[in-house]
């Protein structure tokens, strides 16, 4: 046990005097929750919005109001271009184009079905979904509002008319604000780098310099040089997620509703797995490039896999059953739970349960093929 | 403690289908300075990363001080100081640090650790460095380092595995008398090399070939092996003798040592060799020739060669 203390103590001391080391670990995450916190999101809003009124009538210049008054576009009334439509939408002009057809007034007035038009640019699907949503959201309203008049003008008409108004209440992010589920995310993806890349690297440096074969003949065993090469990078990781944690909630006032020490005891597991890939990828590479490489390699698979950016739930069956044994995809689900949410053990235990598997098993087979490339 | 300091039986050896060490068989007595003689790829590194239990061999076994190395690693480990080919320090480490880690991983006690440490300052004259980083120090330093950090448990075997490759003639002869030092004290040094020079410095040595013992002994016992004459032919150009004599006989057989060349006449080739230095003398290109008794590399090269 002694052994793997004078290896924890030489290694930080390495960290803590290499300055390039000390910005990798404490300033770079920093200056990602930033930059990340702030370009990540998927609030939509100033949508450039091409209005076509085609009927002109009170009714319609209504609905063209109703648009205008929205927060999320900005509406560009122009006179009917025809088929140019698409030409704005190809140059970027506008995102979507509503276009309201002629008659559209004596429709509304005389009860007959009519439509409205959306022309939308799908190209960013993410904009693109939502600004539909809100699209649709005026276009309910209007109706709605529409239905109401009429049912005080004439209720004999619209008596049968019932409506049904749905009462929206959002909960654990009532603004719908991107940055709150982003970030603690992002906090996971911090840990995910420091703890799996820099383990791999310390270990292949030691490789690559020599030192490693100088270990193996001290009278330290493949365990305790495991374990004395995983620790600094498991304390380096968990003081990271600290101060990444504090920057969220004093910076991004993301509200932590959940226990801390729980976070804290669910990180341990969770970097059980990634402590282990760094072990592994070290056993792969025989140059801290190449050990930069792999871990690049599974990193990306890691963070489009992790729900973070997309819904498992809209991935393809097949990579649905891929993101199963993704580590950080339970870590982004646990982040969020305790941060927004406040679940506790009860709420997170698969999670937690299948990061204790997969970090067993990760950890148990890099040990092996440590122990194999060891002797 | 009648066991040999180094005893090997029967070592053999692949790398998938490179055969890296092949029946290899010697001993080591304890105290003498023995030397692993052998070309790069010879099989000399392999050998002793099995002899520090670093890797295990396919067939035979080796004992240190009478520990086996397959089972008896752990104590291997502590009677042996390896100084890997590739020696390294940690470089953002000072030089007293890296061997206050090497001390720490051996459990060498704290009294015992400052009273090593400052025998080995002394011994390796870093003593004015011990806050310098290892990085900064150079090359020879380093090397003096790295066999300080070997040290540092006061192994009764040093094994070293081509310690002066690639460093400068000064310090060279600077770390064999530091070799000598040790053994002086009772260390039993086992030393790899691929340069012939130094393998007169060793009291026993055995000549290692694409994984084979071609011959083992002391120096007189190795040149005895010797079939052939050495000739030292001197004259005002040897360049010009030189180039003569390898277009002669083959040109590995023909080398310039200090002012002389020397040509290896092998097998029955003496008389065609004599006669062409005498016609060499008759123009006036060899001012002298002689035979000289044969060095340990004139040996080496010869029995490579059968």
């Amino acid at each position: 046990m002694k052994g793997v203390l004078h290896l924890v103590r030489k290694e930080l001391r390495q960290v803590f005097r290499d300055p390039m080391m000390l910005r990798i670990v404490f300033l770079m995450p920093i200056l990602q929750l930033f930059i990340l916190g702030y370009a990540v999101t998927f609030d939509v809003k100033n949508v450039a919005l091409l209005m076509i009124d085609r009927d002109a009538t009170s009714a319609s210049r209504g609905l063209v109001d109703r648009f205008a008054h929205n927060e999320h576009f900005v509406v560009k009334r122009i006179a009917d271009p025809g088929k140019g439509i698409e030409g704005y939408l190809r140059r970027g002009e506008a995102v979507l184009a509503v276009v309201i057809p002629k008659h559209f007034g004596r429709s509304l007035e005389t009860g007959k079905p009519t439509e409205v038009e959306i022309l939308l640019d799908g190209q960013n699907s993410n904009t693109a979904g939502i600004a539909l949503g809100y699209c649709s959201r005026i276009l309910y309203r209007f109706a709605s509002d529409r239905a109401t008049e009429g049912f005080a003008r004439s209720p004999s008409i619209s008596r049968a008319m019932r409506f049904i108004e749905p009462e929206t209440r959002i909960w654990y992010n009532p603004e719908l604000k991107s940055v709150y589920f982003m970030i603690p995310g992002i906090i996971a993806i911090l840990l995910t780098i420091i703890t799996m890349l820099l383990t791999g690297l310390a270990i292949v440096k030691e490789r690559e310099s020599g030192t490693l074969e100088q270990l193996l003949v001290t009278p330290l065993k493949p365990w305790q040089i495991i374990a004395g090469k995983t620790i600094p990078f498991a304390m380096l990781g968990i003081a990271e997620m600290a101060l990444a944690t504090t920057v969220g909630v004093l910076w991004f006032h993301i509200p932590i509703v959940g226990n801390v020490a729980l976070l804290a005891l669910l990180a341990f597991t969770f970097i059980l797995a990634t402590l282990g890939l760094g072990v592994l990828i070290s056993t792969l590479a025989g140059t801290q490039q190449q050990a930069l490489f792999i871990t690049w390699f599974f990193l990306q698979i890691f963070i489009l896999l992790s729900g973070l950016f997309y819904p498992i739930e809209n991935m393809p069956r097949a990579v649905q059953m891929i993101t199963v044994i993704n580590p950080l995809r339970y870590f982004i689900a646990i982040n969020r739970e305790i941060f927004l949410k406040g679940g506790g053990l009860g709420v997170l235990w698969p999670e937690l349960r299948a990061l204790l598997i997969i970090g067993v098993c990760v950890f148990g087979f890099a040990t092996l093929r440590f122990h194999k490339r060891a002797s | 403690m009648n066991d040999p300091a180094i005893r090997v039986e029967g070592i053999s050896k692949s790398h998938g289908a490179a055969v890296a060490l092949s029946s290899v068989s010697f001993a080591v007595e304890r105290g003498e300075m023995f030397g692993l003689i052998g070309p790069d790829g010879a099989g000399k590194t392999t050998l002793m990363r099995i002899l520090t239990s670093l890797i295990d061999a396919d067939e035979g076994e080796a004992w240190v001080l009478g520990f086996p190395v397959r089972s008896g690693a752990a104590r291997v480990r502590e009677a042996i100081g390896y100084m890997p080919q590739h020696f390294s320090l940690y470089s953002d480490l000072t030089v007293a640090e890296n061997i206050r880690f090497f001390a720490d991983l051996f459990g060498v006690a704290k009294e015992a650790r400052v009273a090593r440490t400052e025998e080995l300052l002394d011994f390796s004259r870093l003593g004015p460095f011990v806050k310098r980083r290892a990085g900064a120090l150079s090359g020879g330093m380093k090397q003096k380092l790295a066999l300080s950090c070997a040290l540092v448990h006061t192994p009764r075997v040093l094994v070293l595995d081509e310690p002066t490759t690639g460093v400068d003639p000064v310090s060279r002869r600077d770390f064999w008398d530091m070799l000598e030092r040790l053994r002086a004290q009772g260390v039993t040094v086992v030393v790899s090399t691929p340069y012939m020079n130094e393998a007169s410095l060793c009291r026993h040595m055995v000549f290692i070939h694409k994984g084979r013992i071609l011959a083992s002994g002391t120096v007189g016992e190795i040149t005895a092996l010797f079939r052939g004459t050495v000739f030292s032919v001197e004259g005002p150009n040897l360049q010009a003798i030189s180039t003569r004599l390898k277009n002669a006989v083959e040109p590995e057989l023909v080398r310039i040592l200090g002012d002389a060349v020397q040509v290896l006449a092998l097998g029955r080739s003496r008389e065609e060799v004599g006669a062409l230095l005498e016609t060499m003398r008759q123009g006036g290109v060899v001012s002298h020739s002689r035979e000289i008794p044969p060095g340990v590399e004139d040996t080496f090269v010869s029995l490579m060669r059968e």
